[in-house]
């Protein structure tokens, strides 16, 4: 053992650090064509097979194409009755155009990731896959004519998807330090807060909420942008401040309550975003930032004295809503009893209602379902808050439950990816972005089966709408950069370069 | 029963079994993920014993066990916190990588030190060797079986 | 603290999944909505009228033919320029119970309960719905075979004229409806064409005389002495009175009134009785009220209220059509049965008081007393067809009301109030040549100076019932007056078509 390193104050440290680091250069030269190898980080270009995502991904292409021509099969038919033309069976795609286009991004996403060479999670990019071509083939079946300026509904929607998977794509690929998110934290919260300001004043009000932002023609939902900065802002505060919320907390008298002064900032972040969706009237985005800061912080601490609190301030919280804005008296009014007034505030719940029912365990087969009425679809809203109703009538408790069961995989591949993060902000980050996904579809799907009260909000990668499925991807595409487990183990050294380099060093086994 | 109408049960039948079939591709992966990530703890893959540290924070005599990413410094969301004044806040890390411990400096203001070598980059170190970050002195030993 | 932040990592894995074991139990309670709606509601939810698939089923499908007993087209289709089906009715005499399906104004009357299965959105057997769902065949639309008989409901209408009534006749054996009439009725045909509809609906709104209510089944009246049958029923069955019972008051009170609490109870003089203590069927015959109105305490209000139950009352029937609760008081009193006290009692016995009765409930009374104090359940469909067969529905027993003696006991006085020389008077008209008709008359006393609602319940051959009548003349002066000849030419036109 020669290593007796001396105390190196900064005066000294700079002719310490030159003939450290001339050493350590005559140690990489020593080690010969290992010199070359880039070191550290790897930026070059080393693909890596991603086996169980193309499986994944040939069965999500099987899946779409059987989709598309059963859906295809199936309005042929029915526009073959309607012209009293005799039935013939044509097994084609209903839009061969929209199959290929899609199944060729999803195999230039998966194709940008093998060549990243990045070891990541291989099992998100296919259940987005399948979830969105679920979601493209109930937009396809809907009346074009709903919404989408590019063509009707299925073409704007497949636009947009196509961005979602260029972001989610670059996400993953490029995304590799997180310095960027974490440091600038209350920068982000306070671009979120000033989109959602924006928003509250030059809005456009969609059905007695405020949603819709439009900039330079295109328009969006700032909400869906700010729920993932929220999670970023969270995240952040929450891995520097954690020791602190953990062990600290204000006690009045007996009760322990939480550290407050360390709460302070993001309860204050929290009840800006919530004030100012609440005033827009966007009551789902209001529970979901709730929610999922609730579920964060249990996270962060596993105090359940936070969530048992949190949970107090939701019913404070709704009373003084249900009290003061009559849309959350309706809201709660409508939840109670839809069929009191089924042809008027109740409509919208009572007609998903029945079409869950009509659907029954297997379903009426894409196309065949939803009846129209002076060829309208029975519920106005199908595409953004009903999809889940129209999917149960078309595929049957069988397909719900497997549209189910893909957003618990994507919820336990996030948890999973917070799991073995090497930190706690990318642990943080990792679960609040996965509880975003989960939570948000719990909501809607939840207010869709009379189980909560209905609020406006999108089921992820399914519903219709830009903002919501890149918001998504976004999160995805972080989730899958977060899973990110290194490079790959590199094969065993020749043992005798190792053997000379620790004679190099002086350590004798 | 009619051709048609039998041939459009199929496929939707068939569309619905292939998302079935998704699901239990899914489930498959990650339970094996789970049986992996389940056998994971258990193998120590080495430990990090404490030589000398003045501050007691961590204790001389301490050791740690390690996970394949390791990392050290002053700041709390280090795998291992070394609370001392020569130490930077993000200072190294370990990281084993298949067969081989390799420990990366970050650019610390005092440096990382092998067995008295200060080192730059990516560096592979084997059991026995002595590490010293600041004041305190470090050795890798291999995993108890 | 060396291990500190190594344990607060397992804190936050232990923490993961925690949240993540709260995430699966809340997406488990969707699954489990999911089921309750699309597995234990989903046939629930799916015939409902409400049901877009029903509505658009409607819209879009041939809805099944209506015919009456006899295979009489009362119900088809036919197409507008567009192509598009729209419904076409036999007769406005059928407005009212057939009701209409439009497009533009929805379904009322059979068209509406029936809507489900004429359709197709709901055969008339289960199990034909089980096997369409799953070979995927589009809807079967049933035709309806009803009841009724066209040329009887047509001759109701005639019969009743320009007048505001309804005629209700009944098969008491059945139940089958044989013609339930409303006036004023309604061009449904009128309504359902698109190119009239809008004009024709406007109108029928804002018509006064309210066309759109089916009297027969949510109209109502005083039934004024008709409803004495309700007071025998009550009275004979429990014991109260016989048919020998007198009421040594009853004589003396036809000329002071009967003074029942404070209050009076008047009725005219009745000729060829006068000063005597009648019984049980000379009471009915000459329809005194002061007689029942003492049988009506004495049998009181507990068994006066049971028995009109069990023929109906204080609910809506069980009937194809949404039918209104006839009732025998308001409930609310304080004295036996819910009668404020015994003035609304003796009152009530007589009819008057604050008893409304239906034509329907009144045709289910004279009904019950014809099959022998059994009540059949009102009806209006005999079977229902499409590609899969023919679904017959059988006739449905409610209950037995009154025994066999006592049903027999009281179709005797009737018979007597038709044929008997005190009788006659009161329902002249009711008779029918080679018909033996036991009737019995009602006056519905209204506020002075309102004409009296006409009424007359009656069954036909008396001594084998095989039909029952109830009519009410709104405003019709005495029974005898509009009622009784309507009714008798009711039962001459059914005997007719019968073929007795």
């Amino acid at each position: 053992m020669t290593g007796q390193v001396t105390r190196q104050a900064t005066g000294e440290s700079t002719t310490g650090e030159s003939t450290t680091s001339e050493s350590a250069g005559r140690v990489a030269g020593m080690a010969g064509p290992a010199a070359s190898r880039p070191v550290g980080l790897d930026t070059g270009l080393r693909p890596r097979f991603r086996g169980r995502e193309l499986l994944l991904l040939v069965i999500v292409g099987i899946a779409f194409t059987a989709g598309s021509v059963s859906l295809g099969a199936e309005q042929r038919l029915l526009a073959e009755q309607l012209a009293g033309q005799p039935e013939r069976l044509v097994l084609v795609p209903a839009d061969a155009g929209i199959l290929v286009v899609y199944l060729a991004a999803l195999l230039a996403a998966h194709l940008a990731l093998v060549l990243s060479g990045r070891r990541t999670d291989q099992v998100l990019l296919p259940a987005v896959g399948l979830l969105a071509g679920i979601g493209l083939l109930l937009m396809q079946r809907l009346p074009q004519r709903l919404a989408g300026n590019l063509g009707g509904l299925a073409h704007t929607q497949l636009v947009w998807l196509l961005i979602g998977l260029a972001i989610l794509t670059i996400l993953a690929v490029a995304v590799r330090g997180d310095a960027w998110l974490r440091r600038y934290k209350y920068t982000w919260a306070a671009a979120g807060v000033g989109l959602l300001l924006l928003t509250f004043v030059f809005g456009r009000d969609v059905n007695g909420a405020r949603l819709s932002l439009s900039i330079a023609g295109v328009s969006g939902q700032p909400s869906e942008l700010l729920k993932v900065i929220l999670v970023v802002f969270f995240a952040g505060y929450l891995s520097e401040n954690r020791p602190l919320l953990v062990e600290e907390s204000t006690r009045i008298g007996p009760i322990a309550l939480p550290p407050v002064p360390y709460l302070a900032p993001m309860v204050a972040m929290l009840a800006m975003a919530l004030g100012i969706v609440v005033i827009e009237r966007d009551l789902g985005a209001a529970m979901l930032f709730f929610l999922v800061f609730l579920l964060l912080l249990y996270v962060a601490t596993a105090r359940v004295s936070y969530v048992v609190l949190g949970v107090v301030a939701f019913i404070v919280g709704g009373a003084i809503l249900y009290a003061l804005f009559a849309t959350v008296q309706e809201r709660i009014d409508v939840w109670l009893n839809p069929f009191a007034d089924p042809n008027g505030t109740g409509f919208q719940i009572v007609q998903a209602l029945h079409a869950f029912a009509r659907g029954g365990i297997l379903g009426t087969g894409l196309g065949a379902g939803l009846p129209t009425i002076a060829g309208r679809p029975p519920i106005p809203a199908l595409h953004t808050d009903f999809p889940l109703a129209a999917l149960g009538e078309e595929l049957g408790l069988v397909g719900i439950l497997a549209i189910l069961g893909l957003y618990l995989v994507l919820i336990e591949r996030g948890l999973r990816i917070a799991a073995s993060a090497p930190d706690e902000f990318r642990a943080l980050l990792a679960a609040g972005l996965s509880l975003v996904i989960g939570v948000q579809a719990f909501i809607i799907a939840a207010g869709n089966l009379k189980l909560i009260p209905l609020t406006g909000i999108t089921l992820p990668f399914i519903s219709y709408g830009g903002s919501s499925l890149i918001a998504n991807s976004v999160i995805v595409g972080l989730l899958i950069a977060l899973s990110d487990r290194g490079p790959e183990a590199k094969p065993p050294a020749p043992p005798g370069r190792i053997s000379r380099l620790r004679r190099r060093l002086g350590g004798v086994p | 029963m009619d051709p048609t109408v039998l041939a459009i049960w199929v496929i939707r039948l068939l569309f619905l079994g292939i998302l079935y079939l998704f699901l239990f591709f899914v489930v498959r992966a990650l339970l094996r993920d789970l049986r992996s990530a389940a056998r994971e703890p258990v193998r120590e893959l080495g430990r990090l014993v404490v030589l000398a540290s003045p501050s007691g924070e961590p204790p001389a005599g301490s050791a740690f066990r390690l996970d394949s990413v390791t990392t050290l410094g002053r700041d709390v969301n280090n795998s291992v916190v070394l609370e001392d004044d020569f130490v930077s806040a993000t200072h190294a890390a370990l990281t084993y990588r298949g067969r081989a411990w390799y420990v990366e400096d970050f650019g610390s203001t005092n440096g990382t030190f092998v067995n008295g070598h200060q080192v730059t980059g990516l560096v592979a170190i084997a059991f026995g060797d002595e590490l010293q970050l600041g004041e305190i002195r470090l050795r890798l030993d291999r995993p108890r079986e | 603290m060396t291990a500190g932040p190594a344990l607060r990592r397992v804190g936050i894995g232990r923490a993961l999944g925690r949240v993540g074991l709260s995430l699966a139990i809340a997406f488990g309670a969707i699954a489990a909505g999911a089921g309750y709606w699309q597995v234990a509601e989903s046939t629930a939810l799916s015939h409902d009228p409400n049901d877009a698939a029903v509505i658009a089923a409607s819209r879009h499908i041939l809805r099944g033919t209506i015919t009456d007993r006899d295979g009489n087209r009362l119900a088809w289709n036919a197409r507008d320029k567009n192509g598009e089906p729209y419904r076409v009715y036999a007769s406005p005499a059928l407005s009212e119970v057939i009701g209409y399906s439009s497009i533009q104004y929805g379904n009322a009357g059979l068209e509406a309960a029936w809507n489900a299965e004429l359709t197709g959105a709901a055969s008339p057997d289960p199990l034909q719905d089980l096997t369409r769902k799953f070979t995927g065949a589009g809807p079967d639309p049933a035709s309806l075979r009803t009841t009724l008989v066209l040329a009887l409901q047509q001759k109701a209408v005639q019969l009743l004229g320009s007048d505001k009534g309804a005629v209700v006749m009944l098969d008491p054996r059945s139940g089958d409806v044989l013609a339930m009439a409303s006036t004023p009725d309604f061009n449904a045909s009128a309504v359902t064409n698109p190119t009239t509809a809008g004009r024709t609906f406007a109108a029928l709104q804002s018509d006064p005389a309210d066309p759109l209510l089916p009297r027969a089944i949510q109209g109502r009246y005083v039934p004024g002495s008709i409803f004495k049958i309700v007071t025998s029923m009550a009275g004979l069955s429990s014991g109260a009175i016989d048919l020998q019972t007198t009421f040594k008051q009853q004589p003396p009170a036809e000329k002071t009134g009967l003074l029942v609490d404070g209050f009076r109870v008047r009725d005219g003089h009745h000729p060829g009785t006068d000063g005597t203590a009648l019984d049980y069927d000379q009471a009915i015959e000459v329809s005194c009220n002061i007689w029942f109105a003492l049988a009506g305490l004495r049998t009181g209000g507990t068994q006066l209220l049971s028995t009109a139950q069990a023929l109906g009352f204080g609910s809506s029937l069980p009937f194809d059509l949404p039918t209104v609760a006839s009732q025998v008081t308001n409930g609310t009193g304080s004295f036996e049965g819910g009668f404020k006290d015994e003035v609304e009692l003796a009152n009530a016995a007589y009819g008057q008081g604050e008893t409304f009765v239906t034509p329907l409930q009144m045709a289910l009374v004279a009904a019950t007393v014809a099959d022998g104090g059994v009540l059949m359940q009102p009806r209006l469909v005999l079977s229902a067809s499409n590609t899969a067969g023919t679904v017959s529905y059988a006739p449905t027993v409610i209950r037995r009301v009154v025994s066999n003696e006592v049903a027999s006991e009281i179709r005797d006085a009737m018979v007597l109030a038709v044929n008997g020389s005190l009788g006659r008077p009161f329902t002249a008209g009711a008779a029918v040549a080679g018909l033996d008709v036991a009737g019995k008359s009602g006056t519905a006393e209204l506020d002075p100076g309102v004409n009296p609602h006409s009424w007359l319940i009656a069954f036909a051959p008396a001594d084998n019932p095989q039909v029952a009548i109830a009519v009410i003349v709104e405003n019709g002066g005495h029974g005898s007056a509009r009622a009784a000849p309507i009714a008798g030419s009711m039962l001459k036109a059914w005997q007719t078509w019968a073929g007795q």
